[in-house]
Parts: C-alpha cells; sequence; structure tokens
C-alpha cells in the first residue's frame, strides 16, 4: 500500500543530505575500522601474490574454492541493481524510488571486488593484464574468445560501464543539488562532476530518455552476466555436478535471490543509521518481501529441477557425488543449513504481513539469505571437484586456509568501506526521485474511499 | 586417434597393463627427467605432488584372495580435449603431431584446464620449486624449470622428440620407429609403455594397438585419447581388470 | 511519470474517452449475440476441420496403434496445444497479480483459452495408450520416477493436464462471476438463463468482491505452479524420456517459456480478431498491443537465451552424450525444423518487435504472432518427433548410437494437426458466445480507477492504485 505523506522540498533536502552536509558521528569510527580491516586483507592479498597459491588450502583435484565461490557471490549480488532501478523503472513501480540508487550502488561496488578474486586466485596475476588486452599480436596471438574465462570479464565489465553510467545519469540532479549548497572544495568538485545541469526541461528530457535507454540496454546484459558465469562450470564434462544445462537461468534467478535481499540489508541500514524512517518506509519492505518471495520460489523451481535431472541420468558418480553433498558430513551440515537459510526459514516467513513490515526481522532474514546462497555457490563448486569419479586414488578434501578467509571478509570489508565513502559526497537516496513521487501520487476519491493514485502517461 | 592432417607423425602410447609390476620407474624417470619438483612430504599429505605419470592402485578382494591392480596414467593427449578449449590464454592446444601441448610462457594460472580434465593429470605449480644445492646439477637443461603459478602435464617428453627430429632431419631420414622413447617407456623393466608414431602402419604401437584386448579410458567422455591401455589378462576370468578403471 | 510524457512529447495525443459503466455492461453482452455472417462461416470452417481432425485421429489410432514411432507428430502437436492453450491464460493471470492495469481488457478472452485446453487433454489420449511402460524388454529406461509404478508417467501426465483444465476452468469462472450476472441482467433466452445460474446470486457486496479478489489469487497461483508442472511432465516423459543419454534439466523451463511466448502471440491474434470485427476499438485501446508487444519481445528474447543456454552446454561438452543431442535435436533430419524455429521464433519476431511503431499498432504485431505460433510447431516437431521415432531396441542404450530416421508427415499427421488448432479457435470462438469477450467489470473498474487528466501542457492519466 503506497502511503502517502507530505514531505515538502526543505525537509526531504535536509534530511537527505544529511550524509553530506553533515557527517553522522558513527561515521568515522566506522570508516576507520573497516579501513583497518581492507588494508589487512590488501596486505595478504600482497603476500598471497608474492609467495605463491600455495598459502591457500587449494590441492588437487580441487583447484577452485572459496576465491570463486566468493567470485560468482559477489557477481551475483550485483545483479540486485538492474533488476530494481531498471526493471522496476520500466515497470513503473513507484515503491522503487528510495532504493534504485543504493541498489545501483551495489552493483558497481560489488562489481568492482567481483573482479579482485579471478585476478588473485590465477598463478600469475601480473601476466592477467595480457588476458583481455591482445597482446603479442605479431605472433597473432588473441585471448581465447571461445573460454567462458575470456567471457566472464568482457561481460562483468560491460555490465561495470553500464551500471556505472546508469549510475551517474541518475546522479545528475542531486549533483546540481549539493553543487548549489556547499562552498569551497565541495562546490569545486560538485560543479565538475554535475557537468552544468541547471534543471531546465530539456536537461531533464536527456536525462529521462538516458535513463530509459541505459535500462533496457542494460537488461539483456543483467541475463547474460550471470549466465556467462554459470557456463564456467556448465560446459566442463568432466566434473560431476557441473554438466547441466540449466545452470544459466538457475545461477540468474539465484542472483536476483540474492541480490535483492541484499538490497533489503542495505535499505534497513540505511533507515537506522541516517534516520530516514520518512523515506524508507515497511511499505517499501512490504513490496521487495513480496517480489523474494516470487523469486525465492522460482529458485526452489530450478533447485528442484537442477537435482531431479542430476539424478535422472542414472549415471553412478553423479549420483554418488549427491548423495555425498546430502549425507556425508561435512556436506550434510551445510546442505542442510544452506536449505534453511536460504529458503526454508525466510520465505515461509515472508508470507505473513506482520514480518514484512517489520525491518529488523527483514534484516536478519535477509541476511540468512545471503548466508544460505554463499552457501549454494560453495556446495555446487566444490564437492564436484573433490571427488573426481573414477579415479577414487586422487579424491581429496578442501580446507581453506586463514589467507583465504581473509580475503573473503576483506570482500565485504571493501564493500561496505566503499559504500561508506561515497555516502560522504552522494546522497543514497535520490532526492530528484523522491521529489518526483511527492509530485506524482495524490490521493484521490473513488465513491467514499480515499484511495492513493499515481500519475502516469497517457499513451 | 585420428591420423593427424599435418605432419607425418601421430605420436601416442599403448600402455599393456597385463605386463604393469607397479614398480614407479616410470615416475621416477619422468620426474628426473623433466625436471618436476621434489614432492616433499607437505606436499603429498596436502595433494599438491606432482608426477605427470602416476601409477594408481587398487585393491580387489580380501585376504587371502587379495588382488592388486596397478594403471599407470599419464596425459592421454586426447585429440577432442576438455582442457583446451577453456584455457583463456592458448597456454594448451593440440599440435600437428597429435599432441596436447602446454606452453609454460603463455600460462597464467587459472587451472581451468585442469577441471576440465577428467583424468587429473594436470597438475598446478603452488609453489617456487626449489631444488637443494646438489640437485640443481642434475636438472636437464633440455625442459624448461617451472616457477610457480604455471600449470604442468606429462609432454610425451617433446624434447626429445624434437631432438630426435633435428636429428634426423639433418641426416635426412625419417624418424626410426623405436628411436623416440619418452622417459617413461625407456625406463620401464616390463615393457608395458610403448611410445611411438601411429601414422607408421609398421610401427611396434600401430600394431599393438590392434590388440583385441585394447580400450581407452573413460570413452563416454568423447575425448578420442592418444593413449591405448590393453586389458589385464585375469587367469580366472574372461573380463581384463583393466575395465575396471573405465567407466562401467 | 510526466519525465516520461515530456520525453514522448511528439508522440502525444489525448486519451481515449471513458464510457459510462451501464454503456459498458449492455454493449459488451451484446457482443455475444450479434455474430456476423464471417463469424459464423468461420466456425463452420473450423468446425467441420476440427471433426475431421478427430476422426483422422481414430483413424490412425486403429490403423497404427501399435508403432510408436509413427506418434511424434502428435506429440508435437499436443505439446504445441500445451504451450498455446496453457500459457494463454497466464497472460490473464500474471499481470493480474502484479496489479497491472493495461491487462484488464484481455483477461477475459486469455482465460478463454483454459477451455481449449480439453483439446491437448483429447490429442493426448492416443498417445498415453502408446507410450511404452518404463520396463520394456526388461530394462528400465531412465525417467524421473525413479522406483515408481511402471504406468506412473501415464497417470501422471494425464492427471496433470486434467488438473490444468479444471484449475483453468475454475479460474475462469472465478473472475466471470459478475460477467454472468451481467449476462443474467442484461441479455435474454438461455443466454440470461445460464447467466442466473453461474451467477450464484452476485450482486457486488464487500464480501463477494473480496472472496472473488482472493479465488483469483488462489486459483491464478496455482494454476502456474500447475503450468510448469505439466510442463515438466510432459517434456520429460512424453520427450526426454524416450532418447536414450538426453539429459536436459533446461528442457522443461525452456518449454514452459516458449508456451509463455506462443500464449501471448495467441492472446494478440485473438485480440486484433475481436477488436477489429467486433468493433471493441473504444474498450481494447492500443496499450494493450503496446504492453504485449513488450512482453512478446521480452519472451522472445527470453527463447534465444533458454535455447542457447542448453546448446553452449552440450556443444561445448563434447561427451559422447552430448554429440548424439545435439546431432538428434538440431542436426540431420531435423537441421530445417531447427533453423525454420530459430528464424521464425527468433529472428522475425525480434525485428518486427523490436521497433516502437509496430508495438503501438496492431497489424504487425498480429503479423508477428502468426509467426511466432509457426515457429513454435516447427519447435515442438524439432524436439518431439525425432524423440518418438527413437526405435523401441535403442531405448536403453547409454547414448543415441544412430540418429533415427524421421519421417515427413503424412495426412492423417496433416489433418490431425489441423484440426487440433482449428478446434482450440473454434472452442475460444463458440465460447465468445456464451459470455462477453471482454470482462464487463474489469474494464468497469479501470474506469473507475484511472482517469484522464491534463498535467501541466500534457495529457496523463491518474491511476489509482488501492491495495
Amino acid at each position: 500500500m503506497q502511503q502517502r505523506r507530505e514531505l515538502d522540498q526543505v525537509y526531504t533536502n535536509r534530511k537527505l543530505l544529511n550524509g553530506q552536509l553533515d557527517t553522522p558521528k558513527w561515521w568515522l569510527p566506522t570508516v576507520s575500522i573497516l579501513g583497518v580491516v581492507v588494508l589487512i586483507g590488501v596486505v595478504v592479498i600482497a603476500i598471497m601474490v608474492n609467495k605463491g597459491l600455495g598459502v591457500t588450502g587449494l590441492a588437487r583435484p580441487v583447484y577452485w574454492g572459496l576465491f570463486i565461490t566468493t567470485f560468482v557471490f559477489w557477481v551475483g549480488i550485483s545483479h540486485a541493481g538492474i533488476m530494481i532501478s531498471a526493471i522496476l523503472r520500466l515497470t513503473q513501480a513507484e515503491w522503487r524510488r528510495p532504493v534504485t540508487r543504493a541498489a545501483e550502488l551495489l552493483t558497481v561496488f560489488s562489481l568492482l571486488t567481483a573482479l579482485v578474486f579471478p585476478l588473485i586466485h590465477a598463478g600469475r596475476p601480473w601476466r592477467i593484464a595480457y588476458w583481455i588486452m591482445p597482446y603479442d599480436v605479431s605472433r597473432g596471438i588473441y585471448p581465447n574468445i571461445r573460454s567462458p574465462l575470456i567471457m566472464d570479464p568482457v561481460a562483468i565489465s560491460t555490465y561495470l560501464t553500464g551500471s556505472t553510467l546508469f549510475l551517474y545519469i541518475a546522479l545528475l540532479p542531486d549533483l546540481g543539488n549539493l553543487r548549489d549548497r556547499t562552498t569551497g572544495w565541495k562546490n569545486a568538485m560538485y560543479t565538475v562532476l554535475s557537468l552544468g545541469w541547471r534543471g531546465n526541461p530539456r536537461q531533464w528530457k536527456m536525462q529521462t530518455v538516458g535513463g530509459i535507454l541505459l535500462s533496457a540496454l542494460m537488461l539483456p546484459i543483467f541475463v547474460s552476466v550471470h549466465s556467462i558465469v554459470s557456463w564456467d562450470f556448465a560446459v566442463a564434462s568432466a566434473v560431476e555436478g557441473w554438466h547441466s544445462t540449466i545452470f544459466a537461468p538457475y545461477f540468474v534467478i539465484g542472483a536476483v535471490h540474492s541480490g535483492v535481499s541484499a538490497v533489503v540489508t542495505m535499505m534497513a541500514l540505511m533507515r537506522w543509521l541516517w534516520k530516514w524512517d520518512d523515506f524508507i518506509r515497511p511499505e517499501h519492505f512490504d513490496a521487495l518481501a513480496r517480489l523474494l518471495i516470487v523469486v525465492a520460489t522460482g529458485w526452489l523451481a530450478f533447485t528442484f529441477l537442477e537435482l531431479t535431472f542430476a539424478l535422472y541420468g542414472q549415471d553412478a558418480p553423479e549420483i554418488a557425488l549427491r548423495e555425498m553433498q546430502m549425507f556425508q558430513w561435512p556436506w550434510n551440515a551445510l546442505f542442510i543449513i544452506f536449505f534453511l537459510t536460504a529458503y526454508a526459514i525466510p520465505v515461509p516467513m515472508w508470507l505473513f504481513k506482520r514480518v514484512r513490515t517489520n525491518i529488523a526481522l527483514m534484516f536478519w532474514t535477509s541476511i540468512l539469505v545471503n548466508i544460505g546462497m554463499w552457501l549454494e555457490r560453495f556446495l555446487i563448486i566444490v564437492p564436484g571437484l573433490a571427488r573426481r569419479t573414477p579415479f577414487v586414488y586422487t579424491w581429496e578434501a578442501y580446507r581453506p586456509s586463514p589467507v583465504e578467509w581473509t580475503i573473503f571478509i576483506w570482500s565485504f570489508a571493501w564493500v561496505t568501506f566503499l559504500m561508506l565513502l561515497f555516502s560522504k559526497f552522494f546522497p543514497l537516496v535520490p532526492l530528484f526521485e523522491q521529489k518526483e513521487s511527492q509530485v506524482f501520487t495524490k490521493d484521490v476519491m473513488i465513491g467514499r474511499a480515499k484511495v492513493p493514485a499515481i500519475v502516469r502517461e497517457a499513451d | 586417434m585420428t591420423t593427424a592432417e599435418f605432419g607425418t607423425h601421430n605420436w601416442g602410447m599403448v600402455v599393456d597393463v597385463d605386463k604393469c609390476i607397479g614398480c614407479n620407474a616410470c615416475v621416477i624417470a619422468c620426474q628426473a627427467e623433466n625436471n618436476i619438483p621434489i614432492n616433499t612430504q607437505d606436499r603429498v599429505e596436502r595433494a599438491r605432488s606432482i608426477s605427470w605419470i602416476r601409477v594408481e592402485r587398487y585393491w580387489e578382494g580380501d585376504f587371502p584372495d587379495a588382488k592388486a591392480r596397478f594403471i599407470p596414467i599419464m596425459c592421454q593427449h586426447c585429440e577432442n580435449a576438455p582442457c583446451e578449449p577453456v584455457c583463456p590464454v592458448y597456454a594448451t592446444y593440440h599440435n600437428s603431431e597429435g599432441m596436447n601441448v602446454q606452453v609454460y610462457n603463455r600460462c597464467v594460472g587459472t587451472r581451468y584446464c585442469a577441471n576440465g580434465c577428467p583424468y587429473i593429470v594436470r597438475f598446478f605449480n603452488y609453489w617456487e620449486p626449489v631444488w637443494p644445492e646438489s640437485l640443481r646439477n642434475h636438472l636437464n637443461p633440455d625442459v624448461t624449470v617451472r616457477s610457480r603459478g604455471i600449470m604442468e602435464k606429462c609432454s610425451f617428453c617433446v624434447h626429445r622428440i624434437r631432438r630426435e627430429s633435428r636429428n634426423a632431419r639433418s641426416a635426412g631420414v625419417e624418424i626410426a620407429d623405436g628411436a623416440v622413447q619418452t622417459a617413461c617407456s625407456s625406463a620401464c623393466p616390463t615393457s608395458a609403455l610403448n611410445f611411438g608414431n601411429f601414422n607408421d602402419p609398421e610401427s611396434k604401437v600401430s600394431k599393438m594397438k590392434e590388440d583385441k584386448r585394447h580400450y581407452t579410458l573413460l570413452d563416454q567422455f568423447g575425448t578420442d585419447p592418444n593413449v591405448i591401455y590393453l586389458a589385464k589378462i585375469d587367469a580366472d576370468k574372461k573380463v581384463g581388470a583393466g575395465e575396471a578403471a573405465t567407466h562401467g | 511519470m510526466a519525465s516520461q510524457a515530456v520525453a514522448h512529447e511528439a508522440e502525444h495525443h489525448a486519451p481515449p474517452p471513458q464510457v459510462a459503466a451501464d454503456v459498458i455492461s449492455t454493449e459488451l453482452v451484446a457482443t455475444t449475440t450479434g455474430a456476423s455472417g464471417r463469424f459464423k462461416a468461420w466456425v463452420w470452417i473450423l468446425g467441420i476441420l476440427s471433426i475431421a481432425g478427430i476422426a483422422a485421429l481414430v483413424i490412425k489410432f486403429i490403423n497404427q496403434g501399435d508403432d510408436s514411432t509413427k506418434w511424434g507428430y502428435v506429440a508435437a502437436l499436443v505439446s504445441f496445444l500445451l504451450s498455446v492453450a496453457g500459457g494463454a491464460p497466464m497472460v490473464a493471470m500474471a499481470p493480474v497479480m502484479a496489479k497491472a492495469n493495461w491487462v484488464r481488457p484481455i483477461t477475459r478472452i486469455a482465460s478463454l483459452f483454459s477451455f481449449a485446453s480439453v483439446v491437448t487433454l483429447i490429442m493426448l489420449i492416443p498417445l498415453v495408450a502408446i507410450l511404452p511402460p518404463l520396463v520394456t524388454e526388461g530394462a528400465r529406461r531412465r525417467t524421473i520416477w525413479y522406483a515408481a509404478p511402471d504406468y506412473s508417467p501415464h497417470f501422471w501426465t494425464t492427471l496433470a493436464l486434467v488438473m490444468l483444465l479444471g484449475t483453468g476452468i475454475m479460474l475462469f469462472y472465478s473472475a466471470a462471476l459478475p460477467d454472468f450476472a451481467s449476462m443474467r441482467d442484461h441479455s435474454t433466452g438461455w443466454r440470461q438463463r445460464l447467466g442466473k445460474r453461474l451467477a450464484r446470486g452476485w450482486v457486488g457486496t464487500d464480501v463477494q468482491w473480496r472472496t472473488l479478489r482472493m479465488r483469483i489469487g488462489m486459483f491464478g497461483t496455482f494454476y502456474f505452479l500447475i503450468l510448469v508442472f505439466a510442463n515438466f511432465l510432459f517434456t520429460t516423459d512424453f520427450g526426454q524420456s524416450m532418447v536414450p543419454g538426453w539429459r536436459d534439466a533446461i528442457l522443461p523451463m525452456y518449454h514452459t517459456v516458449s508456451g509463455f511466448q506462443a500464449g501471448v502471440a495467441a492472446v494478440v491474434i485473438a485480440l486484433y480478431f475481436s477488436r477489429k470485427y467486433m468493433k471493441l476499438e473504444k474498450y481494447i485501446h492500443l496499450d494493450a498491443f503496446w504492453s504485449l508487444g513488450r512482453l512478446l519481445f521480452a519472451l522472445t528474447l527470453l527463447w534465444i537465451y533458454f535455447f542457447y543456454s542448453s546448446f553452449i552446454v552440450f556443444w561445448y561438452g563434447r561427451s559422447e552424450n552430448d554429440i548424439a543431442t545435439l546431432n538428434h535435436q538440431i542436426k540431420g533430419p531435423m537441421i530445417w525444423a531447427f533453423f525454420g524455429a530459430m528464424i521464425l521464433l527468433w529472428f522475425v519476431p525480434w525485428w518486427i518487435l523490436i521497433w516502437n511503431k509496430v508495438r503501438r499498432g496492431t497489424t504487425a504485431m498480429v503479423m508477428g504472432s502468426f509467426v511466432i505460433l509457426l515457429g513454435l510447431m516447427l519447435d515442438r516437431i524439432r524436439m518431439f518427433v525425432p524423440a518418438w521415432s527413437v526405435p523401441g531396441d535403442q531405448i536403453h542404450e547409454k547414448w543415441l548410437k544412430e540418429i533415427p530416421a524421421t519421417y515427413w508427415p503424412d495426412i492423417f499427421d496433416i489433418v490431425i494437426m489441423a484440426g487440433g488448432i482449428s478446434l482450440v479457435a473454434f472452442i475460444v470462438m463458440m465460447m465468445t458466445r456464451v459470455i462477453p469477450v471482454l470482462s464487463v467489470w474489469q474494464v468497469q473498474e479501470f474506469n473507475l480507477l484511472s482517469k484522464p487528466i491534463k498535467y501541466i501542457r500534457g495529457h496523463a492519466t491518474l491511476v489509482a492504485k488501492p491495495d
């Protein structure tokens, strides 16, 4: 239900810009602590690049472990941005308004973080510059575009470029606003960044058309990015549990599940930290939770299909792998935790409106979902590698080392650190969208009922 | 295996499992010939040991009828190799002599090829290899010493093939059958490992592969390997025990 | 949003005028009676073709009822009908769940297709009789019914399709209650009596409306679940399971999504004809075609996405299994069906639907929809004809060693296919004589909730969103 609140422009400006115009008290200590964690992570990465991948827990035949799992996880989280800002913008859903910028931001920063992992997991990262840039052209050797590992950076960097442009175009009116309210070096920075934004009809038209075009263009990319990442695994017929045709849409819908849950986490944090109770309201969480129920149930259907067809082939190694994954220690514990956290606990809870509008519960359930989705990727990637039939001789367990765990934690700290830094200079809730919603929503009387209404374009 | 389209050779191996006694001489020879890093106890325990050829040993039955089955497994140099299309930098490809080659200089160490290989014959250098001072003199100058972060695997002793090719070319003759021996095949005491040119119908390996005991490993993957196995003959069974290594 | 209005200034026109509520009821109810000569002629033609189709089905069963390799085209037809008749009601249901307003004039005609699911059942009957049981020649073939009784596929697939028909009809009926009341109030003769019976005392109290919405939500969700389930069962039991080594996890979803594409295309066609020949321009506005066009475009892109997902995995894998599957489905005898399907289901619709002008109009949209339906038929032929052509002695191999020789359709197959499709159209057309082709209460509600207004210098619509 879209409640209507009278929020005038002065109030909106003051509240939504409080991150930029004043700094909240908690900001500096939090950023400092995160900065220290980020620094530790960077040092650990440097040590690993210096000494070699022997510091990790990787071994034959588990050649890909925590790094690739976390890579897929962050690419998954990045799907929130397009889902929420592009798709909801194209379908003109009003409830997206407070969320769009934070979602797009999460996309950009999680993609940046995701890109780090393929770099550091390679044996010789310093040679990766030659990966996508054609090198040694005189010998006629180009990167192998048949390899999903080449299609990956192409897709991800396209997505990153598009999302950054999208973010920037949506930022322009707010940058103009900030330019008009600041002095000194900040003013200079915003003046340059706002590209001469004046807010006249011509500029608004260009901004809107640009946003719509980018939204539509990003949609195929949104689908293809995680599909390409899934094909890293699906094309390998040698690994049990990997060679399934359903991986592409399965991963995409899992990414939407994981990403939208991450947006819920972020919105709850934003509301609490910056005290934006007037702008991020329970009805937004209600709408997001309903979207999540649909997406999560779709994800469950795909999981069921993947499992059914894995067993359908009646292929002894595949069946043995699934038995190991679900019934043998330690995989059985991970499997149960995965299923409970990714679906069985959150989704039935979300069926109740009282839970959907309770922000604390939404926060905790969305975190549960992301724990489950990380475990899902882990359970897809590692067990198949650990148990390479029929050469029982080479079966091995995988024990991630402290180096891998540190880098894993670093990735979370890095994304949060970037978001908080961003929030110091740019508003996390788009002001112009908020004001637009005030102008475009009205209450009308239908019969004796007062009903909220939206102004729509007439066709 | 197919007849190679260009060039005159299609190098391959025939492994007679019936003759293998599991002595591991091939493993030692390969390690010495190809500058393979020393597999310390720590590395073996952490499953990071590198042995381009390994002898897998499986037990069958219980005491007192227990039997040990040995099968040496090295890179199969598949015509339809699953490791080749996935390398982002073309560090592994199929050359015109029927071999799957690994170009150490190009490898960035993504390990995707190792994931694709169903035979698990590709190895990654997790650490910079270190030999004690005294052992550095035994490094084979014909073979690259790999640094860390690089994939490596059996190369059918390609440096020996190149040497014989050069010698044969400068003498103006073809490479004689048996002139090129891989380290493992020359070390094997029972001639279980035989290396040669499948394109030459008179070569020893071409004749051996016609044996009715022949099979290839994991044929359901469609890899079309260049290594042919000859099944073990069991006195009390009709079916060769070597089939334990293939997919049912 | 007004910002969008600013952006589309050049293409602006005033919104269509509102029609009074009682005029809506009388006019729409009147559509059930004034059938033109052309309508009657088409009903006769389609009726005759349908009867011929069923007769051909019976004759084929008598002659070839023991040879399962000759029934591929009938299986393809059942898949086609499941997609079209099963997918079309989704167009009614899904946007309603998303509270979209543009779908209001479309819901009735889309849910009328659920009656056409009976044709799917009719065509399924001989297939169920001919489908080999799970254990043949002493061996059990690959199936999702791992340890279940031998006739599980037969039973469960039939049950799923029966439930689909039933749920579709219940969904239709739940949404049609107020319209049966309109029939009771505004028509005469047997229609009035039928309306009175089926309206079951509908007067439009609060409780009745709440119950109505709850039923629509419930049956709609249930319909969607059953549709996915039916697609899953039919493609697996009557398709994948017949071919050794065909292990394609995405096939059920591929079938479902192309079903949605076909359903939307069928609805566009039905909408076009009812708008044009029943003169319903003031109720079915161009924005219905605009929105359906976007949906159809998205589904067309989804088709290639789902198809490519399976293709790349098989092509890359290059195991014996993968190569056999590719040769079976998209090379060899089926290469023409494959290319035809790809061009007609993806390439041509993509280039038609990508243009704004096309999506705002009707003619090109309906032509694109016909192209899509033709492409879908070719795609189903590509999937099911080779599957059913696998002879019984090969069904237990690990993978297909020899691509079966497929056959061209014989005269019975062609008449059956034409008859099946005609029967669907026949049923939909006949149902429009029983109940108005546009949902009266949805159109009335649309008028209540949306009002054209002037916004600054342009036109806009104010859309109320009660929850």
